[in-house]
């Protein structure tokens, strides 16, 4: 598979760099939400007006990358949603209903398709070039940077912006919720509590990808695989098993632990027979769970692998690694949907 | 024409404008607040929800849209001619 190098990264979400630094923003409820920056710092006030939030964190998170990279228009611009701009689709679809489908505003509608974030931060750039968005659930992020790895297999000289955003709303959080999907947690003990459910989060990471390492670089991307529906434990491992064959153990394990009791069963067995002796840190007590958290997972692992040092508020088990040169993320959607992320330095 | 720079401000989530920062005579469109196609759109569900009126004749539109006082002027001859 073709490795890219990851020259700049831009994420809005629960944290900020100075995660790395060991300041962690601690929260307590069942929802952990964005620290949103000064939006104004990168959208004109007239634009503003009309982008919904998720638009506006994935507009800032893909100027901050692009910003690193010293990129003024991609060649492409690759991104993952699951949920897509909730906000904007329940301010249209209940307009449609109270006002009888009559007397609707164009707004709402056009900032409500899944497409928007790509197609604002494309109109922002002036960038007319390949534009997609995939809506793949738990698997939106990994085939949006498969398909950047793909673009940049056919041409090596291209900079692909890539990345995911997903947002919570208040409606769709009652309505996960009636799933008994969420429980109050605090950042420092959700990984610990051991009970069924976790915190919902939201978040968007854009990365400038390039198949040439620079000055820039922070990380390679080393490979993207996915595991849909296995039938088995047995078979989600054996998959592992190739993957580390091809690829060796990693230094940490990145795992997408989320205090679900059912969640972490995977996650603890798959520790003890795939990565004996591998340090592993967490993920999701940091920004929520959410299907393209794995992006997050990225963001962090990256800076990781740039500052040589893992956040202590990151170890979940064994000692952190110093200077570690592989970070793999293993993540998955109710068991569903297993993902492998392997990020190394350069 | 207070009250209508209120809706013409809620109606386009124009963030950090306020009424006594349009003025009656400035233009809508382009050089004066700067409003775009999207916001047309938006001004003529405002005066249907706002004000019960359709505009029957498109192309009177930039003359109906020009200024808050323009639209205020349509809004009143609109009201006369049904009371």
């Amino acid at each position: 598979m073709q490795q890219a190098y990851i020259q700049g990264i831009g994420c809005v979400s629960a944290q900020d760099n100075a995660l790395f630094s060991g300041t962690v923003r601690q929260h307590e409820g069942n929802r952990l939400p964005v620290a949103d920056p000064d939006y104004k710092q990168w959208i004109d006030i007239k634009q503003i007006r009309r982008m919904g939030r998720v638009i506006k964190m994935g507009v800032a998170a893909s100027h901050i990358s692009l910003e690193q990279a010293g990129v003024a228009r991609p060649d492409a611009i690759v991104m993952g949603t699951a949920y897509g701009c909730l906000a904007d689709t329940g301010v249209f679809l209940n307009k449609l209903v109270t006002q009888n489908e009559d007397m609707l505003t164009p707004t709402a509608f056009i900032q409500s398709t899944h497409n928007t974030v790509s197609g604002q931060i494309a109109l922002m750039l002036g960038c007319h070039a390949y534009n997609n968005t995939f809506v793949h659930g738990a698997f939106s992020l990994e085939n949006a940077l498969q398909d950047s790895l793909l673009l940049l297999a056919e041409d090596p000289s291209k900079q692909i912006l890539a990345g995911a955003v997903d947002e919570i709303t208040d409606y769709s959080h009652n309505i996960l919720s009636r799933f008994r999907l969420y429980k109050n947690a605090s950042t420092q003990n959700l990984l610990q509590s051991n009970t069924h459910g976790t915190i919902a989060g939201e978040g968007a990471v854009f990365f400038v990808l390039g198949a040439e390492k620079n000055e820039r670089s922070m990380a390679a991307l080393t490979a993207v695989e996915m595991l849909y529906n296995p039938a088995s434990e047995k078979e989600t491992f054996a998959h592992i098993a190739k993957f580390l064959d091809t690829y060796g153990q990693p230094d940490l394990l990145l795992a997408g632990r989320n205090g679900d009791t059912k969640n972490d069963a995977y996650y603890a067995a798959g520790e003890e027979k795939l990565f004996a002796g591998v340090p592993v840190a967490a993920f999701k007590h940091l920004c929520g769970e959410f299907p393209t958290a794995a992006a997050f997972a990225m963001w962090m692992a990256a800076g990781v692998l740039k500052n040589g040092a893992v956040p202590a508020a990151a170890m979940f088990k064994g000692k952190a690694p110093a200077a570690p040169k592989k970070i793999l993320i293993w993540n998955h959607g109710g068991g569903k949907h297993h993902s492998l992320i392997l990020l190394s330095a350069c | 024409m207070a009250d209508l720079k209120v809706q013409i401000i809620q109606q386009l989530n124009l963030q950090e404008v306020k009424p006594e920062d349009i003025g009656n005579d400035q233009p809508l469109f382009k050089e004066g607040l700067g409003l775009d196609s999207i916001d047309a759109l938006e001004l003529i569900v405002l005066l249907q929800q706002h004000h019960n009126i359709r505009i029957a004749k498109p192309e009177d539109g930039p003359n109906i849209f020009y200024s808050v006082r323009t639209m205020a002027e349509y809004i009143t001859a609109e009201q006369n001619k049904t009371a």
